[in-house]
């Protein structure tokens, strides 16, 4: 049920001063379809407080409320503020010194520019951006089947980050890489994301689950791109904004011609021609000994194709039994679909053959083996896609979104509110086994006449810096969705990035440098707090910097950095950390790598199941990768307490962390103030260094009653008395827990 | 979509006296460290960092119902795999007469999950029936104790579901949807109503067996809806909750000795920083979760029940150990102020009898039986019946035609789900199945009609219950669904 105007989290307003745009009148365009009219930066009273130009667009709007910004904090604050942000991370000591000691007034820039420089830079921001595309390495559902080269989706994304890939090319490679760049792996990689929905491999009716996926592929698209909620026009005309359902279906006529292809081959072709020499040359030289084997199980697979066959829809079926010359293209799909669990199980009919026939297979494998010297390696794939053909399926609008209810035909036609003309598509000169379709619909996303995709983006990054996006609902730029607090600001931003080439790393400098940026976060700390907290306690002005907690994977990220064994080893086969006893037992459990330090690696690598989602993670609120993502909850629950108390991976953090620190010798002063500057990055007050010495020194007397395992010891062991190493590790363990590791300010 | 929500407190502080802190003046109360802190104890509970003005500050204090509520809590036994109810409630005389020969004509085909088994032969019930109590409900003799508790029992002959599959079936079954990434139901409730207990989940999950349900922790998810509304999967044996206990080797002292001093650290951050609802939270959140230490191991153990109550059970048998220690642990939940207890019985699609129905249900019915019916006795004689909704069902029944010439396939067409307590209507049989089980005939009950049902009982009016998510305002079914007026007493 939609909602009606007026209620729910809709912005309420708190005055008049600070109303946000309000939508224009009945008839008018809404703002959103509207193209951006990037003004001049408003002038201020206040041009010192000024760094950039986003500065003024924010303080015009303080000024005008009679407000002031909130001071700068100190320097360790802020520079955990951005290392978190760019990075995730936390600064290392040698940072915070550095930083300490920079007297130059440029010394925070040339920390930004190092932090934008670094590979964790696209480690952190690609996190966000697999969030919002629902990147899995597991195919959901009941079997939840790993999908090996998954992770080469993630890498690219990473490194388009790192190496400042113009966000218009990376959205046209992921929407079309294949009929754009067919010659570029990387945008071949780069299709995943439209290969990287949830798909149950083991069902049914495989027209409903083909219409599942267009769907869910069309809804994302929406969402990601164009900041809509498009996935309301499938069964009607969307209740609140300008897109019919229709639309929504000459919209997935784009998506309808796409098929997977999960051996797509990342060699230049040279390497590829000469791949399949060296493979048709092993199956010349084997075709006897497997037309042998096929013999041999010929009758089985044929058996339990029938087997499986049987139990699909009629569709999929008649697809499954039609020669693959013959299929159309929508059977080429259903079949593609359907015929994965087909191959699973004919994979087997093995098994079916009885004592002399099963000699008769182990001796024809064996001589089979014997040619392995003749087959070649094997080579680099992506999961991708590309299209089924040059004729493409019809697309119907369906009726109530009833796969069975096909109604008109879908035409090739932007969403008619953007009132823009029908893309020309024909096939890429170069492809012309494609449709071209993809392609036009990236030309037409990221073309100068779009009005959302650049302010959505550069809305996106606001969102994670601020806590809350100019639009707080990142995803949805519609009638339901918030009306943005600074629309020039917004407007100005999405100009900027066409202007710089579409360069992200431009629009996050322009954010992170700025005064508002750099504002301190606590409310008090405002000269006008008063009048701030009465006309704005929500602070939609931005007079006050937010505080974010960290998610799951800063925490276990910032936890191992602290301890000293974060492995920085970028990019591959993804990493398989250890899981609690709670979860080792689940079906869905993995084997932890059996070298430790490639389970430490960052989280961004950590092995993603859609069906198990490590504890920690889920505690601190990571989302469900079935949709997409586009604004996590935060939640503060004893969960997460308790996962920081009494994890394993907590208690050995700490460990790890009082193992370092008691490498130096020192006094329980000492050692306090060295816990301070490696959990916290800083000195500790007199009053905290009094409190730490003397929960050192109870502590100690506390242990010294007991009798004490290596397992709650500092590791490595120190040459200490027991019970005083041990209250190392609870003091280090203690401030992991406390607020001011969790939070960022 | 952002919310930014605190776990809270709503009951007791810890005692601080309790807690040694060196060095430092401790307030009396955290009451009063708010006070003096200069935030009112309304502002406490919640880190709204950013949060649009409207958002509620506890996710889980109780919140007004919609209406007079019949049932404060509700206990789920989710027989997983999808029990055939030819075999357990719902008699046909007809299929007997049938039995070996194909589906006669008049009855549409049906579209089955295992395909040939729409032409397979009818297969009767080897099973006998009786009609039991004053209400004469007819229970096979698979389930003799929940049969002499036939007039409490609300027997719904004609269900239907959508999915086919055990994925698809039970998240339809649970969260109303065949597509993983929606709430559960008992998130929904928990989301309404918020919470009765403040040092236990408000929705728990328990299972038999370590197998996962079909589609995960998905069928317990809290979907769109914020974390704390997520069903909590109960490990079995002392410590149900992950990480409620301190680490091995941890003594007690050390444990409570280093929690007073991240508390003094947490305090020390708050007072640094007026009107940080967030360090607030972490405040709150660190003291539930110190409780949970003590209050998840208690709740487990069950050394304070009777021998009687445990050979009620079936605690003292192998065969009915695992469901009689999950039914009393609801029984304890639901007492303590838990909203929403899910049991998974055969957990990992266990009553999925696709050949050998006998041995396979024979098996699991008497696995089930005598806990269940022990529940029910149980509530009834401390008085939580009447507030407490029993629930008995799967994803789905099973066909009568055959497969493997002994067994069953999926059946969503038609099938049975009871109710009991709670303001369900006792002693009743609504709707019923064709005359060979196969399709829903009178008053079918699809699954969001009976989700919105529940709802109804626990005080929540399924269309007002919203949430809003990607533009629209989220309800339970996603559309439609009403409250089948027949099922309430």
């Amino acid at each position: 049920m939609p909602r009606s105007p007026g209620t729910g989290l809709r912005f309420v307003l708190v005055s008049c001063v600070i109303a946000a745009a309000a939508p224009g009148p009945a008839g008018e365009v809404p703002w959103a379809f509207a193209r951006p009219r990037p003004a001049p930066p408003p002038p201020v009273r206040d041009t010192a407080w000024v760094r950039t130009p986003v500065d003024r667009f924010v303080l015009a709007k303080l000024e005008a409320a009679n407000l002031r910004p909130t001071p700068e904090p100190d320097r360790v604050t802020l520079l955990k503020r951005v290392t978190h942000d760019l990075t995730g991370l936390a600064p290392t000591p040698e940072e915070s010194a550095a930083f300490l000691a920079d007297p130059s007034p440029a010394a925070y820039e040339k920390v930004v520019d190092r932090l934008l420089q670094s590979p964790r830079f696209g480690e952190r921001w690609a996190q966000h951006w697999l969030e919002l595309v629902r990147y899995s390495e597991s195919e959901g559902f009941k079997l939840d089947r790993e999908r090996p080269d998954a992770w080469r989706y993630r890498d690219y994304v990473i490194r388009a980050f790192n190496d400042d890939l113009p966000f218009d090319r990376f959205l046209r490679q992921q929407l079309a890489g294949d009929e754009l760049e067919p010659g570029n792996p990387a945008a071949v990689v780069a299709t995943g994301f439209l290969r990287v929905h949830p798909e149950e491999s083991n069902g049914a009716d495989y027209r409903q689950i083909r219409q599942d996926i267009l769907n869910d592929v069309t809804d994302t698209f929406g969402s990601v791109v164009l900041g809509l909620t498009v996935q309301c026009a499938r069964c009607h005309n969307h209740k609140a904004d300008p897109i019919t359902q229709q639309d929504y279906y000459n919209l997935q006529a784009f998506f309808a011609p796409m098929y997977q292809r999960d051996d797509a081959v990342l060699l230049p072709p040279a390497e590829e021609a000469a791949y399949r020499a060296k493979l048709e040359a092993w199956q010349a030289a084997t075709r006897p000994v497997r037309e042998q084997l096929d013999r041999l199980l010929r009758p089985h697979r044929e058996a339990m194709f029938a087997e499986v066959v049987d139990a699909l829809d009629a569709d999929t079926q008649k697809a499954l039994r039609t020669p693959e010359p013959q299929r159309t293209a929508v059977q080429r799909q259903l079949a593609k679909l359907g015929g994965k669990q087909v191959t699973r199980r004919t994979d087997r009919a093995y098994r079916r053959l009885d004592g002399d026939q099963r000699k008769k297979y182990d001796d024809l494998v064996a001589k089979l083996a014997e040619f392995d010297r003749l087959k070649p390696a094997p080579v680099p794939t992506a999961m991708a896609v590309t299209d089924v053909g040059p004729d493409p399926p019809p697309t119907f609008r369906l009726a109530g979104g009833d796969v069975g209810r096909p109604k008109d035909p879908a035409v090739l036609r932007f969403p008619s509110a953007f009132g823009d003309p029908d893309p020309v598509v024909k096939p890429p000169a170069d492809r012309p086994e494609s449709t071209g379709r993809r392609a036009a619909l990236a030309a037409w996303a990221t073309g100068p006449a779009n009005p959302l995709t650049g302010r959505v983006v550069v809305n996106r990054l606001w969102h994670h810096y601020f806590g809350r996006g100019i639009v707080a609902t990142p995803s949805d730029f519609g009638e339901y969705g918030e009306a943005p607090t600074h629309p020039e600001l917004l407007d100005w931003l999405a100009a900027e990035l066409v202007r710089e080439k579409w360069s992200l790393k431009a629009v996050h400098r322009l954010i992170v440098t700025s005064a508002t940026y750099r504002q301190g976060s606590i409310p008090d700390r405002n000269p006008t707090v008063r009048a701030a907290t009465k006309a704005d306690p929500n602070n939609r002005v931005l007079w006050h910097m937010a505080v974010k907690r960290r998610d799951g994977e800063s925490v276990r990220d910032v936890s191992l950095q602290v301890a000293g064994v974060l492995n920085l080893r970028a990019g591959g086969r993804s990493s398989r950390p250890e899981l609690p006893a709670a979860v080792a037992e689940s079906r869905y459990a993995w084997t932890p790598d059996a070298d430790p330090a490639e389970r430490n690696r960052r989280s961004v690598y950590t092995y993603h199941k859609r069906n198990l989602i490590p504890p920690l993670f889920k505690a601190f609120d990571a989302p469900s990768r079935n949709e997409s993502c586009p604004a996590r909850a935060t939640t503060v629950t004893a969960e997460q307490s308790l996962a920081m108390l009494n994890s394993e991976f907590a208690l050995d953090a700490a460990r790890r962390t009082a193992g370092v620190i008691l490498k130096g010798s020192g006094d329980r002063p000492a050692v306090v103030t060295a816990a301070y500057r490696r959990v916290y990055g800083r000195d500790p007050t007199r009053p905290e260094l009094a409190d730490g010495v003397a929960f050192l020194s109870e502590q100690s007397r506390t242990l010294g009653r007991e009798k004490l395992t290596d397992a709650t010891l500092p590791d490595p062991k120190p040459a200490l008395p027991a019970a005083d190493a041990a209250a190392v590790v609870d003091l280090v363990h203690a401030l992991m827990n406390a607020a001011e590791f969790l939070y960022i300010e | 979509m952002q919310n930014e929500i605190a776990q809270t407190e709503r009951a007791n502080m810890i005692s601080h006296s309790d807690i040694r802190v060196p060095h430092s003046a401790m307030p009396r109360s955290r009451r009063e460290f708010l006070a003096s802190a200069g935030a009112g104890f309304g502002a406490v509970a919640f880190a709204a960092l950013n949060a649009p003005a409207s958002d509620r500050d506890d996710p889980l204090a109780p919140k007004p119902p919609h209406h007079t509520p019949r049932a404060k809590a509700v206990i789920w036994c989710f027989l997983d795999g999808g029990p055939s109810h030819l075999d357990l409630f719902d008699p046909k005389p007809a299929l007997a007469k049938l039995d070996g020969k194909p589906l006669p004509a008049s009855f549409k085909k049906p579209v089955t999950a295992m395909g040939v088994t729409a032409n397979n032969a009818l297969l009767a019930s080897r099973r006998s029936f009786e009609q039991h109590g004053r209400s004469g409900l007819w229970v096979s003799d698979w389930y003799p104790e929940i049969a002499k508790r036939a007039d409490d029992l609300c027997v719904v002959r004609s269900c239907t579901a959508d999915g086919l599959t055990h994925v698809a079936a039970v998240l339809q079954m649970t969260t109303c949807h065949q597509l993983p990434g929606r709430p559960a139901v008992g998130a929904w409730a928990v989301y309404g109503l918020g919470s009765a207990c403040d040092n236990l989940p408000g929705f728990v999950v328990l299972t038999d067996t370590t197998t996962d349900p079909p589609g995960g922790n998905n069928v317990w998810g809290n979907g769109f809806l914020p974390n704390p509304y997520r069903g909590s999967r109960f490990a079995p044996g002392p410590v149900p909750i992950l990480n409620a206990t301190p680490p091995a080797g941890v003594s007690d002292p050390r444990q409570r000795a280093k929690f007073g001093y991240v508390q003094t650290l947490n305090r020390r951050y708050a007072a640094d920083r007026p009107g940080c609802r967030q360090a607030e939270a972490q405040i709150a959140s660190g003291e539930l979760a110190f409780r949970m230490q003590a209050s998840a191991p208690e709740v487990v153990d069950f050394s304070k029940e009777t021998a009687e109550t445990k050979a009620l059970y079936g605690l003292d048998t192998p065969a009915t150990e695992a469901n009689a220690r999950n039914c009393l642990l609801a029984r304890r939940l639901v007492e303590r102020g838990v909203r929403f207890v899910q049991i998974y019985m055969g957990a990992g699609s266990k009553w999925d009898a696709h050949a050998d129905l006998e041995g396979n249900h024979g098996k699991l019915c008497a696995a089930s039986d005598r806990p269940i019916a022990a529940l029910l006795t149980d509530l009834k004689r401390r008085g939580l019946l009447d507030s407490t909704l029993v629930v008995w069902g799967g994803e789905f029944g099973r066909t009568p035609m055959s497969e493997s010439g002994n067994g069953r396939d999926h059946n969503p067409t038609g099938f049975t789900t009871w109710l009991a307590g709670g303001g369900a209507k006792p002693g009743t049989a609504y709707g019923s199945t064709d005359e060979i089980g196969l399709y829903a005939a009178e008053n079918p009950v699809p699954v969001r009609d009976l989700h919105a049902t529940i709802l109804h009982l626990m005080g929540l009016d399924h269309e007002k219950l919203t949430f809003p998510h990607n533009g629209r305002d989220e309800i339970v079914t996603g559309v439609g669904g009403s409250v089948v007026a027949g099922l309430v007493g």
